[in-house]
């Protein structure tokens, strides 16, 4: 399993847990699951590249 | 009239904390079941899949479980193994079944060389986390702060 595909797994089921606990409808909680999923994977890729370029 | 309507409506506030400290309690002993025990089936199938999937997905990975009482450190040592072993706990019996049957706890070298350690240790630490939400969610849900 690839790096990426481990921190999308951890990143579905955050969202999900988030999503269920975090709202009050389930079209709310269908949004607010989607938007910390994409929320994760955005800053994970972007800190990802950032990573990337530095010489660590 | 008024006295009665006020007594009932203190009755009733004074009823819903026991029975919200229990479902928080049962939320935190057996993942989703403070949401299966108050009708939100849905609710508690979700977090019960998705809680006790990713700590059985931590331990795949190799994840470490941390406690207090195991390891060779002394007092500062142990002190800072204090957060971790408090996250773990979040998962309840989950953890305790690992405890009682020495899962997941070993220090072997093995365990930390494989590409997957640290995947499985935020893994096993955030499905605790996790379920401490899952569980103040339930709570909230029988006091009727939630809908």
């Amino acid at each position: 399993m690839t790096h990426f595909l481990v921190m999308m797994l951890f990143a579905m089921i955050v969202a999900l847990i988030f999503g269920v606990v975090a709202r009050d409808t389930s079209r709310e909680r269908v949004l607010y699951g989607l938007k910390i999923f994409g929320e994760f994977m955005g800053i994970g890729l972007a800190l990802a590249w950032l990573l990337y370029f530095l010489p660590l | 009239m008024a006295v009665k309507e006020s007594r009932s409506v203190t009755d009733a506030q004074a009823r819903t904390p026991t029975n919200a400290w229990l479902m928080g309690a049962a939320a935190w002993a057996i993942p989703g079941a403070g949401h299966f025990l108050q009708g939100r089936w849905v609710r508690g199938l979700i977090v019960a899949a998705a809680i006790c999937g990713m700590f059985i997905i931590g331990l795949i990975f190799g994840g470490h479980l941390f406690g207090l009482g195991g390891g060779s450190g002394e007092g500062a040592s142990n002190l800072l193994q204090l957060p971790p072993t408090i996250a773990n706990l979040g998962t309840g019996l989950l953890y305790l079944l690992c405890w009682a049957s020495n899962t997941g706890f070993s220090d072997a070298a093995e365990y930390a060389r494989r590409a997957t350690f640290e995947y499985g240790n935020t893994f096993l630490l955030v499905a605790g986390l996790l379920n401490y939400l899952a569980m103040l969610d339930a709570f909230d849900i029988a006091a009727g702060r939630k809908p």
